[in-house]
């Protein structure tokens, strides 16, 4: 229908009430990848990782929550608008990305957030198909 | 001639800035308007600007349309989410207005209401992404519409911001996206704006839209200063600042500057056109065309 896909293609609203195992289950991953994603990463809780796109540095902690890069208050040196007193956050990712040769990844669209998603454990969402697995290799023509 | 022709057709074009008042006062725009009267194709409305609550940018446009101008209406992700964003855009298209430049906004905190939730559920590339889905007949849900309106769609873009390879890849995303015009941060900076363009080049963007050079021209050294100091991704070259300080007529010295910028701009492949943003010296859009020789093309 339209070359850019904006939204996911998956219906977002759950129909069926989930089972209390299933509950269960999707607390115990997130609390799971929260032990991992949050002292690593800063992880934000957006449930549609982009972190692989991103170098491994955790997009969402930008104040626009810009998912396809910087806006144009990025200052001299790569400070952020916002918070002077910090970095922009898609200047250390593209400084990481350069680094790990995964410039062409951020070459990619973002489509636009599921707010159902949100505070949801991403890896079960990987799972359950309701966003596109990690990137964690490149291969090695393309990378750039 | 539209802009949309205009630009299609290959003309060197200028558009102009407008600042919507602070009040309700419809006739301040009117006003302004006059000075944009010759040489200017399209005149932006801006969108709340640094985060300050003004009168609306479509309304706005609506005037300037009924003035007889064309406008080009700023839309940014600060203050909608994407419900208000495409029932704004079909507002905007149901009064005429077709040109939309998509920006992320100033965030709230330089504002007059720095306590504002932000909002940001699109960033600019998205937003450009969404107006091209509309007018390809179909909201961001997929579903389609009856009657899709048909926008000429632009986005910003700042050159002087860290880092400059990703300002040129991320100019690249929103080409993608369907920007099909492009108007650039005021240049103080001809070396830089240079670099950045070389960029552009390389990978052949700017035949894939339009690009329009910002120009501004300051009435004194203070706004220069101000602009350096405390305008996020500004750079200004230390050459118009000694200029400014040593002037003794500094509004002249502002002019000449700008029309200077002018000049070198249009020498550069690849810029086909000036954004001028004369921020609250609209009065002085005239005389800068004349004297950068921008007047007699029309």
């Amino acid at each position: 229908m339209n070359k850019n896909r904006l939204l996911s293609p998956i219906v977002t609203l759950e129909r069926k009430k989930p089972t209390r195992l299933e509950r269960f289950l999707s607390r115990v991953m997130l609390f799971g990848e929260d032990c991992i994603k949050v002292p690593l990463f800063r992880c934000q809780h957006c449930g549609e990782c982009i972190l692989s796109h991103t170098a491994f540095i955790c997009s969402q902690r930008c104040p626009k929550r810009s998912r396809n890069g910087p806006c144009g208050g990025t200052g001299e040196n790569g400070t952020c608008e916002v918070y002077p007193e910090r970095k922009c956050i898609w200047y250390l990712i593209y400084r990481r990305a350069k680094l790990l040769n995964r410039i062409s990844l951020l070459k990619r669209t973002e489509s636009i957030h599921n707010w159902n998603l949100e505070k949801t454990s991403a890896w079960l969402n990987v799972f359950r198909k309701r966003i596109e697995p990690p990137v964690i290799f490149l291969r090695k023509r393309d990378r750039d | 001639m539209k802009l949309r022709e205009k630009i299609e057709s290959g003309r060197f074009v200028v558009t102009a800035e407008l600042g919507p008042p602070k009040s309700c006062n419809g006739s301040v725009i009117r006003k302004k308007t006059a000075h944009f009267r010759k040489g200017i194709s399209a005149v932006n409305i801006t969108d709340n600007q640094t985060a300050i609550v003004r009168l609306s940018s479509i309304a706005s446009a609506k005037i300037v349309l009924e003035e007889g101008l064309e406008p080009i209406i700023q839309l940014t992700c600060r203050d909608r989410n994407r419900i208000a964003i495409q029932s704004d855009l079909l507002g905007a298209a149901a009064l005429d207005i077709e040109n939309v430049l998509c920006l992320t906004g100033d965030y709230q905190t330089f504002g007059n209401h720095p306590e504002a939730k932000p909002v940001f559920d699109l960033d600019s590339v998205q937003l450009i992404a969404t107006a091209r889905m509309m007018s390809d007949g179909f909201f961001l849900s997929g579903e389609k519409m009856k009657t899709a309106p048909d926008f000429f769609i632009g986005g910003g873009a700042n050159p002087f911001a860290d880092p400059l390879d990703f300002r040129v890849l991320r100019l690249a995303k929103k080409i993608r996206a369907g920007a099909q015009f492009i108007q650039t941060q005021p240049v103080f900076d001809l070396d830089r704006f240079n670099e950045w363009m070389h960029g552009v080049r390389e990978l052949g963007l700017h035949e894939q839209t339009t690009i329009l050079a910002g120009v501004m021209p300051v009435k004194s050294v203070k706004a220069l200063l101000y602009m350096k100091a405390d305008v996020p991704g500004m750079r200004i070259h230390e050459d118009y600042i000694r200029r400014m300080e040593r002037a003794e007529e500094p509004k002249e010295e502002g002019v000449r500057i700008a029309v200077q910028i002018i000049q070198e701009l249009r020498k550069i492949e690849g810029v086909k056109g000036i954004h001028l943003m004369p921020l609250l010296w609209e009065s002085i859009t005239p005389r800068i065309l004349e004297e950068s020789g921008l007047m007699e093309r029309e």
